[in-house]
């Protein structure tokens, strides 16, 4: 990954409308001289662990063998504050801001970067019950596939080998209102009302079972 | 029967009364002094021929005294730090510089002067702290006094008072005042039945009196010490009137007055002259070559005969073998970076919770506590905000930093608010200290420790409950201090049973290097060091 250089990137955004609350500080700080300042320039392996392994402790998923186009559109969801940027759910804030400041030449670094991660092989933490969740797949089955390949026309990501304690809170996320909900967030409007088919945490469990096992 | 009250009885209610405060606060620092000692490994000199390595992973002050001593000693040392600075969570925040908080970074537009800075992470250093002493004298650190106990401070509390604060001198004086008078009359009654002869009831009764300002008949009726509202000097004094017990009590900061400069708060405290990071500046004079800045490891891999680390510079992969490592990565980080732990290692370190302590600071027009008779100190409020420090350097200049906010246990209520509400939020609620405060403060900086980049917690929590370590969470602890492979020692104030200071820190790496030093000399003894 080059130098995301985050104070020129800071100034930068100073003059984009809809950043919310950074943009009056960024113009605050926009004048501060800061040609010496040693720059952090790594965001991302903070909490996506080393080559995006994942980190369940603080919760950043893994990010090797992500689709290039998933990455990239969830990257200018985040940028365009259509995901993540609901009050109180801190992990989305975080992300929303740690790429708000991001340019289109600097998204199409990472995602090639991140490409080039080595997939790794996640664990499993979630059991259930395969036939029940087999059932309830059916249902996820028309836009990720019935292997969980996913569909790029449909938006629907790949389901295999993701992190299924990531799934299971994004599951809860969409069902409780903090994904989906945004407008522009096409793909998102049609997995919310999806999710809905699931009842209970036992129902995510299962269908998280079963995704995990067609991982093997 | 008459109700026996013993002498330790006695003594454990005075106690009592001063030391729930420390259970109230949440905090694991407050009236412990635990036992330090200074013990610098003895190393022995290092073949130059064939010089051990040893990499350190972290430039906070453990990874910096395992590189000092072990460099000492002729260990061939290498320091990679993620950030692109040193000090980990000691540090020092001055104009200009950058607060890399995750999602709101944020650059210091203080003054430019040598007295305008914040010590964002430790700040004050215990007198009993023998080994960060030590090691200022060694590096050359200049020390001077910390104010923590100043009774010209307020305490504040919207339900007491009306929410109007008080000076502690006159909040203290009213609460030993009632105690004592309490005190007195109990033991009167019960004094018959006591194991005590007159003149030990008489030596008591005199230092009540003492302790609480009472009157003839044991009573209190208030007390100059709590200052007076008019005269004294060329006039008459009048006192305050005094406060009722009853009032007093409607803050839950009532016990946290009687004892917060008790055990390692207490007198005497020193900081470093120009700030905290000066401690860091020190170790680097030692160390000028050994420290590699924005440095990110990737993975950490125990080998047959040593430990392989690779880490991203600037986009470039490097490798590093070596015969040791000294990793004071957050464990919560660490469970993100590729390695080959046994599954009981990467268990332990996922366990311990990410510390949450919240500060911020102003930059005051003037110094408006100094016409307020304050000189150092803190003031409480029972706003999240809690304390409001005020420098104990700087007397008289212009202008001053202020501490603004400090949850130590409950930070998360600023963490989640964007950096305008933290700031407006920090304002408001000093308001209630500081009338005119909206009007005195400016530039603020927020300092989120939950969220800061490349650390994403404050000290580290391993007790789940209040009561102690439990079995297994002891059984975790001993797991991760001791080294994985024989190789790998997790250090850091997070290895120790009394987190949050640069003193364990310190002391995690001399346990390092000492428990090393055994096994490479073979007169480790058989089972776990505990």
């Amino acid at each position: 990954m080059r130098n995301i250089r985050l104070l020129t990137a800071i100034a930068l955004t100073a003059s984009i409308a809809g950043l919310s609350s950074f943009s009056a500080y960024a113009q605050q700080y926009a004048a501060v001289d800061t040609t010496n300042q040693p720059l952090s320039n790594e965001v991302c392996a903070t909490c996506h662990g080393g080559e995006g392994q994942g980190n369940p402790v603080v919760g950043g998923p893994s990010l090797a063998g992500l689709e290039p186009w998933y990455l990239r559109k969830q990257l200018e969801n985040f940028r365009a504050g259509i995901r993540g940027s609901q009050k109180d759910y801190i992990p989305g804030n975080e992300m929303q801001a740690s790429v708000a400041r991001l340019s289109d030449a600097e998204i199409d670094d990472l995602v090639n970067t991140i490409a080039g991660w080595k997939v790794i092989e996640n664990d499993h933490t979630i059991e259930g019950d395969l036939s029940n969740g087999e059932s309830l797949y059916a249902n996820c089955a028309a836009c990720h596939g019935a292997d969980g390949e996913g569909n790029e026309a449909l938006g629907a990501p790949g389901l295999v080998g993701r992190n299924d304690w990531y799934m299971f809170r994004q599951i809860k996320l969409f069902k409780s209102g903090y994904r989906g909900v945004h407008p522009d967030d096409t793909a998102g409007k049609l997995m919310r009302p999806s999710t809905q088919a699931l009842k209970s945490d036992q129902d995510v469990n299962d269908v998280l079972a079963y995704i995990n096992s067609l991982d093997r | 029967m008459k109700k026996f009250v013993s002498r330790r009885e006695i003594l454990g209610l005075i106690a009592k009364a001063g030391a729930s405060g420390a259970v109230l606060q949440a905090s694991n620092a407050l009236g412990i002094v635990p036992d330090s000692y200074v013990d610098i490994p003895k190393i022995p000199p290092a073949d130059p021929s064939n010089r051990p390595s040893v990499v350190v992973l972290g430039a906070g002050v453990a990874g910096l005294t395992a590189a000092l001593e072990l460099k000492k000693a002729g260990y061939s040392v290498v320091v990679l730090e993620a950030a692109g600075r040193a000090g980990g969570r000691n540090m020092t925040v001055r104009h200009g510089d950058l607060i890399d908080e995750v999602g709101n970074p944020q650059i210091c537009d203080f003054d430019d002067e040598p007295h305008m800075y914040f010590n964002a992470g430790p700040a004050r250093i215990p007198s009993s702290h023998r080994n960060v002493l030590h090691y200022c004298k060694e590096l050359g650190v200049e020390l001077e006094f910390f104010i923590n106990e100043n009774k010209e401070t307020y305490i504040q509390d919207d339900a007491m008072l009306d929410g109007k604060p008080i000076k502690n001198r006159e909040f203290t004086t009213n609460a030993r005042g009632f105690m004592a008078e309490i005190m007195a009359k109990n033991f009167t009654n019960a004094e018959l039945d006591q194991p005590f002869d007159q003149w030990e009831v008489e030596a008591l009764m005199r230092a009540l009196r003492r302790m609480g300002d009472l009157d003839e008949d044991m009573l209190y009726k208030g007390s100059t010490r709590g200052g007076y509202s008019h005269g004294g000097f060329l006039e008459h004094g009048h006192a305050h009137e005094a406060v009722a017990l009853r009032d007093l009590l409607k803050t839950d900061l009532f016990s946290m007055a009687l004892s917060q400069n008790e055990g390692e708060t207490g007198p005497m405290l020193f900081q470093p002259v120009g700030g905290m990071d000066q401690i860091i500046k020190g170790y680097l004079r030692k160390l000028p070559d050994e420290v590699f800045y924005n440095v990110m490891v990737t993975s950490v891999m125990l080998q047959n005969d040593g430990i392989e680390v690779v880490y991203e510079h600037k986009g470039i992969k490097y490798k590093i073998e070596a015969d040791y490592c000294f990793n004071s990565i957050p464990t919560h980080l660490m469970t993100g970076i590729d390695n080959n732990f046994s599954a009981d290692y990467k268990e332990a370190m996922a366990y311990p919770r990410r510390g949450e302590a919240y500060k911020s600071a102003f930059q005051a027009k003037e110094r408006f506590w100094e016409k307020d008779d304050i000189f150092g100190g803190i003031s409480w409020t029972n706003q999240p905000i809690e304390q409001i420090w005020y420098p104990p350097h700087g007397m008289y200049k212009e202008k001053g930093i202020i501490l603004s906010a400090y949850n130590y246990g409950g930070g998360m209520h600023f963490t989640q608010l964007t950096q305008e509400e933290r700031i407006e939020t920090a304002i408001r609620q000093g308001e209630k200290v500081h009338p005119n405060y909206r009007n005195l403060v400016e530039k603020g900086i927020t300092i989120a420790w939950h969220r800061m980049n490349h650390m994403l917690g404050c000290s580290a929590r391993w007790q789940k409950s209040r009561s102690g370590f439990t079995q297994e969470e002891e059984r975790l602890f001993q797991t991760l201090r001791q080294p994985a492979g024989n190789r790998h020692y997790t250090i850091g104030d997070q290895i120790t049973k009394h987190t949050a200071w640069q003193e364990s820190a310190i002391l995690s790496a001399h346990w390092a290097i000492n428990d090393m030093l055994a096994r490479k000399s073979g007169g480790a003894m058989p089972g776990q060091r505990v």
